[in-house]
């Protein structure tokens, strides 16, 4: 009890000042005691395995025998000899580097639209986000036949207009194309955080910018899209990290014999593999690494760059 | 945006928003239309985005054949389900009272590690939780699904903490002259005025847990145990090598796997879109 000791002589202020911090110090301990459950959660299921997953990367482990030191060997082969793992990385930067751009194109295109005072936009806003809650499983399931090459449901519109459509899920050239558009399915979730800033944005600024006689165009571009830089920005952070995290279609497509693999194997579901079909424990957390320094890269650019594009209000005043 | 629109702009508006749409509806119909499909269409694979066949008794089916028994993998979603929204709704809901409510030296640092977690990829994780569930015997068992939803969630405790920082603190205060302890001013005090919240943290546990897909595959790959987005890819798969799965009972199955989806996000849309637009985008910044 260091605060007791403080004062010695002077016990009424001590006493007081001790029941005082006494108080403090029993609000921290009730801080501690409350997140416990996250705190020993971020220890046992976090931290911890963290600290071993990244041993064990430098480790060949198959499970059953204690795992054996290896030393840099699985980094080594992951760039040096492992064909399919850049395969991988190859596809999963594709994938990433033409969703996240369209995703953001398509959004910001669509709540321009909604964002009109017309009659019937809950409407459209509703049928745009459906799709968004649709388990990846059965979006999946139903875009196998969207894409089908003969009798699908993309193909058969491309007719109507006479172009032969390619054999999307089975061509290697444009299998991830396939999965970005069944990605872009789910717009709606960007389409709803930019409809909620639009609508944030005071209309006197409108107001003001319509006296100086701004063109509809330029609304746009010099009063929406920076004041919308915030949600985009984390419209941005959140579809990278997702997509370069993809798995649940790659890995039911990848069952059909027919799927050209080479040109949709991603990284986690090439580390699932690894980790739980061929048991190479060690080597997949290697592969889990590779892909958390990946994720950790992206999201620092983009944090980086938001100085030079992302626009905040309060900074104004300052 | 107050300004006037032509009516050459609305009717454009109109068409364009009207094609989106019809795009964004026309997979719902063709999962319809395959699930009602018979079995000879599906053998040969002669599918149509308007539904011409109506097999309702292809949704009784999924449920009387043996080796399907959709009702068996619905009460597994269901058991995973309910037990993640018990946890995350109480503990997220208490640590995160903690972080609105408390005073500690580390509090800053802690919460600033709690919004960093949200950026960590799973897969890191993936292996070591694999191995630690395996020595506690708790492959195929649900318990890694629903036991480490009682540690909380970090991007819950986030929201329900920015949700609590706004309520005024009399009534905790007023609870404190009373008596009340920490315990009993989050259970009779905080938790009663957080509703709104722990409803928005209730639906999206249910989104999450609901479609959840990699961990149960790998944690319950007994077909008796397996949830139904995983049975739902099994059932795609069954098939010997050369046979066409039944892609009409996969399409109830997806349908089955996507009404819950739709039945929660209409009647709970209006607590996620308050919670994600006030406690998520709106306030990262």
């Amino acid at each position: 009890m260091v605060t007791a000791q403080a004062n010695p002589n002077d016990t009424a202020l001590s006493g007081r000042r001790s029941r005082r911090l006494s108080a403090r110090r029993r609000e921290s301990i009730w801080f501690y005691v409350i997140i416990s459950p996250w705190l020993i959660g971020l220890l046992l299921l976090l931290a911890g395995p963290m600290v071993y997953s990244l041993y064990l990367s430098f480790t060949d482990w198959n499970l059953f025998n204690p795992p054996e030191w290896v030393g840099f060997e699985n980094y080594i082969r992951l760039f040096t000899r492992d064909r399919t793992f850049g395969n991988a990385i190859g596809n999963t930067f594709i994938y990433t580097f033409l969703y996240v751009p369209l995703n953001i194109i398509f959004s910001l295109a669509i709540a321009y639209l909604l964002n009109k005072r017309l009659p019937g936009m809950r409407f459209f806003r509703t049928v745009i986000y459906l799709p968004y809650v649709v388990p990846v499983v059965a979006t999946t399931m139903v875009f196998r036949w969207v894409f089908a090459p003969d009798n699908g449901l993309l193909n058969g519109f491309l007719a109507i207009f006479g172009v032969d459509g390619p054999a999307w899920l089975l061509n290697p050239n444009w299998v991830k194309l396939a999965l970005v558009i069944m990605s872009l399915w789910g717009v709606g979730s960007s389409v709803v955080f930019l409809l909620a800033g639009m609508q944030g944005i005071p209309s006197e600024l409108y107001e003001a910018a319509a006296i100086d006689g701004a063109s509809e165009r330029h609304h746009f571009f010099k009063i929406t899209l920076p004041m919308l830089s915030p949600v985009i920005f984390f419209n941005m952070i959140m579809s990278i990290i997702a997509s370069l995290q993809t798995f649940t279609q790659v890995y039911i497509l990848s069952a059909d014999p027919n799927t050209p693999n080479n040109a949709i194997v991603m990284i986690i579901p090439y580390l699932f593999d690894n980790a739980f079909r061929f048991n190479k424990m060690g080597y997949a957390s290697a592969i889990a690494w590779v892909l958390f320094v990946i994720v950790f890269v992206f999201t620092l650019v983009v944090i980086r760059s938001s100085s030079a594009w992302v626009f905040y209000e309060n900074e104004m005043k300052r | 945006m107050n300004r006037r629109i032509g009516s050459a702009e609305a009717v454009s508006t109109y068409l364009i928003l009207a094609a989106i749409s019809v795009a964004m509806i026309a997979p719902f119909l063709l999962m319809v239309s395959i699930s009602l499909a018979s079995d000879t269409s599906t053998v040969q694979m002669n599918f149509r985005l308007i539904p011409n066949e109506f097999n309702f008794d292809n949704y009784v089916r999924v449920f009387t054949t043996p080796n399907i028994d959709i009702g068996r993998h619905i009460l597994n979603s269901l058991i995973i389900v309910v037990g993640s929204i018990i946890g995350q709704v109480l503990v997220s809901s208490f640590v995160a009272y903690g972080f609105a409510r408390f005073n500690a030296p580390g509090k800053n640092a802690l919460f600033l590690i709690l919004l960093g977690t949200m950026m960590i990829p799973g897969a890191v994780t993936l292996i070591p939780q694999f191995a630690l569930y395996r020595s506690l015997g708790w492959l195929g068992t649900f318990a890694p699904l629903i036991v480490p939803n009682f540690f909380g969630g970090a991007f819950n405790i986030f929201l329900i903490r920015q949700f609590i920082v706004r309520l005024p603190t009399e009534l905790d205060e007023a609870a404190k002259i009373d008596g009340v302890g920490p315990m009993g001013i989050f259970w009779y005090v905080v938790f009663p005025l957080i509703r709104p919240i722990a409803v928005a943290v209730a639906i999206l546990t249910f989104q999450f847990n609901w479609s959840w897909f990699l961990e149960p595959l790998l944690y319950l790959q007994d077909a008796e145990l397996m949830p139904l987005a995983v049975a739902v890819r099994t059932l795609s798969a069954t098939t010997s090598a050369g046979a066409t799965p039944m892609w009409n009972l996969v399409m109830v199955a997806s349908m089955l796997l996507t009404l819950p989806m739709l039945l929660v996000f209409f009647f709970g849309q209006k607590y996620v879109f308050e919670a994600n637009i006030s406690g998520g985008s709106a306030s990262i910044k």
